[in-house]
């Protein structure tokens, strides 16, 4: 019960964190509330293997610390950086106006495997150092073994989603047009910003070792 | 006035002479208060003729108005000489008091930022959750402190809604300025997605400053940063926000505006434009097309300087809710058929009633924040005139 009221009392925080990536897609996707709660269900289970992934990953090399004291910047750049690509072709390839047309490369990608965009977003969010993230590292550091590890960053993962729940309420907004364009240029927007953002933590670690 | 030829005759509902006289005495006598800033006038020539001159310019362009119901070519010049003298008033003001136009990491510490309007929209999501204002400025007491300029803000929201980009934005008229060089639009029309850019931007940045608690736009996206102040330069980082303010002037600001002949700061890329209009919906003025004597011409979508209208909105016989009430549809549109509106009236009411009823608190407004920016402006270029040195 514990690892999950941690996760209601930064819920908001988390969703502080999560937004920039998640509202712009939830309005780029507005195609009614079940459609969004599906997108969400998707993006949420994409951060869950990212925390878990994180989780196991402290747990297998024995070193139950904070992320990254080693080529931290580097890891969290090169995160960013796959985050900011994911969204900027989100915002970019997926414009109906942008590219009319029998879909190819990334537009096809995307419609082949549409689930695969929220939860790449998602899972590229979940690794990403936000403090909520650092308060479940840390708790997680005292279970013993690898199931206690990764059921408290489940059990977290689970307080911090019920904030995002209200976010699906975007998907009413489908009757109109012009919400779906903002949102694919708002996903360019928050996509520039954390490419800026990642290129400068890679540029960074590799200036100052 | 006389057509030029070829051109179609406008008609436009205009005030007699007597009447134009009669309603400009008011504005005459407020604006006698506002310069004065007191009972008594200044006792310094200098100042006292540059109260005088924008005394003179402000009730002339106010009577002109009202006379001959041209509103945006008369807003329109005070809106630029407004935002020129912005430049000039608010450079020499920091040049004065803090010695430097660069911003210097002290003066952010102690907060000596000036708050400017544009950084509303960002600063409400953070103040609501953290409780903190996060915009290194004064909440009183100091010059452009944050709390006067909203309760600034947001009376003027309330009475003019997003008139307050076409009336009282200082930044607004530099924009106005570029897009009136040019005899003809060298783009003459732009992808309607592209219209929808402020408000993605202003999703991104007010979402953005939440997660990093500082005004991302500040920091990166303000293009008036390039005529205004500007982190102090140490490093390269700050070196690259300098480059990119300067280029997101040029473009958005000079070279766009010039090509669209069209407000392209305005319309296509600030994220408080989008925010503001939002006000439009409380606000008791719009700017309505008479579907009777509207003749599809176009003329108004065409030259809208925000993009405020379209086809489909021109039908509707209503603006989009972007639209700043700048007067430019009501001044071009041929048959009349664009016209300021008090909701709640019909379509049908007295055109120059509304007009009337619209012009005096957004003069009053501009008046109040564009008057003592064009005297000052005028007693500093007096004083450089006269003595040498601005100061």
């Amino acid at each position: 019960m514990q690892p999950f009221l941690l996760g209601l009392a930064s819920g908001a925080t988390c969703l502080a964190y999560c937004a920039p990536v998640l509202v712009p897609l939830m309005l780029g996707e507005a195609r009614g509330v079940r459609r969004s709660l599906l997108l969400l269900a998707q993006f949420l289970g994409g951060r869950l293997a990212g925390y878990l992934l994180f989780g196991f990953a402290a747990w297998a090399t024995g070193r139950l610390a904070p992320p990254g004291t080693a080529h931290r910047g580097l890891a969290f750049g090169i995160a960013y950086a796959a985050l900011a690509l994911l969204l900027l072709a989100y915002g970019v390839f997926r414009s109906p106006t942008v590219c009319a047309g029998e879909p190819r490369g990334v537009r096809a990608l995307l419609r082949r495997w549409p689930a695969a965009l929220p939860a790449g977003l998602g899972f590229l969010t979940g690794v990403n150092l936000c403090p909520p993230f650092l308060l479940a590292f840390a708790g997680a550091a005292d279970s013993t073994s690898v199931w206690g590890s990764l059921l408290f960053f489940a059990l977290f993962f689970a307080g911090t989603s019920v904030f995002m729940v209200p976010l699906s309420l975007a998907g009413g907004l489908r009757r109109f047009h012009a919400v779906r364009i903002v949102g694919r240029l708002a996903a360019v927007c928050v996509g520039l910003y954390y490419l800026y953002v990642g290129v400068l933590l890679i540029v960074r670690e590799v200036a100052v070792p | 006035m006389t057509e030029a030829p070829g051109r179609p005759q406008v008609v436009r509902p205009r005030l007699t002479a007597g009447k134009s006289v009669l309603l400009t005495v008011p504005m005459m006598l407020l604006t006698a208060m506002l310069l004065a800033g007191g009972p008594a006038l200044p006792t310094d020539p200098l100042l006292l003729t540059s109260v005088a001159v924008t005394w003179v310019l402000l009730n002339v362009v106010f009577f002109r108005m009202l006379s001959t119901g041209r509103v945006f070519a008369y807003r329109s010049a005070l809106f630029v000489t407004l935002a020129v003298a912005f430049v000039i008033t608010f450079s020499t003001a920091l040049l004065s008091t803090r010695g430097s136009l660069a911003l210097s990491d002290s003066d952010i510490v102690q907060g000596k930022t000036p708050f400017c309007h544009l950084v509303i929209p960002f600063v409400i999501v953070p103040g609501i959750f953290t409780r903190t204002i996060i915009f290194p400025g004064t909440l009183v007491g100091t010059f452009a402190s944050i709390g006067s300029m909203i309760v600034l803000w947001l009376g003027a929201t309330l009475a003019l809604g997003r008139a307050w980009c076409s009336w009282i934005c200082f930044y607004g008229g530099l924009d106005e300025g570029f897009s009136k060089l040019g005899k003809r639009p060298r783009i003459a029309t732009v992808p309607r997605w592209l219209t929808h850019l402020p408000w993605a931007v202003l999703i991104a940045v007010v979402l953005l400053s939440a997660v990093s608690l500082s005004p991302v736009y500040c920091e990166w996206l303000c293009p008036f940063k390039a005529v205004t102040e500007a982190p102090a330069i140490t490093n390269a980082l700050v070196i690259f926000q300098t480059v990119l303010f300067v280029t997101l002037f040029v473009a958005l600001v000079v070279v766009l505006p010039v090509l669209l002949k069209r407000r392209a700061q305005c319309g296509l890329f600030c994220p408080f434009a989008a925010f503001q209009s939002l006000a439009n919906r409380v606000t008791a003025f719009d700017v309505r097309i008479d579907r009777e004597r509207c003749t599809d011409c176009g003329l108004c979508v065409r030259t809208c300087p925000t993009f405020s209208l379209t086809e489909d909105s021109v039908r509707a016989g209503r603006t989009l809710i972007t639209c700043t009430m700048c007067g430019r549809c009501v001044d071009v549109c041929p048959s009349g058929a664009a016209r300021y509106h008090v909701k709640g009236t019909g379509i049908n009411a007295s055109a120059n009633a509304a007009r009337t009823l619209f012009l005096f608190p957004a003069f009053v407004f501009m008046s109040a924040i564009g008057g003592g920016m064009i005297s000052t402006a005028i007693w500093r270029l007096l004083r450089l005139a006269t003595t040498g040195s601005m100061f």
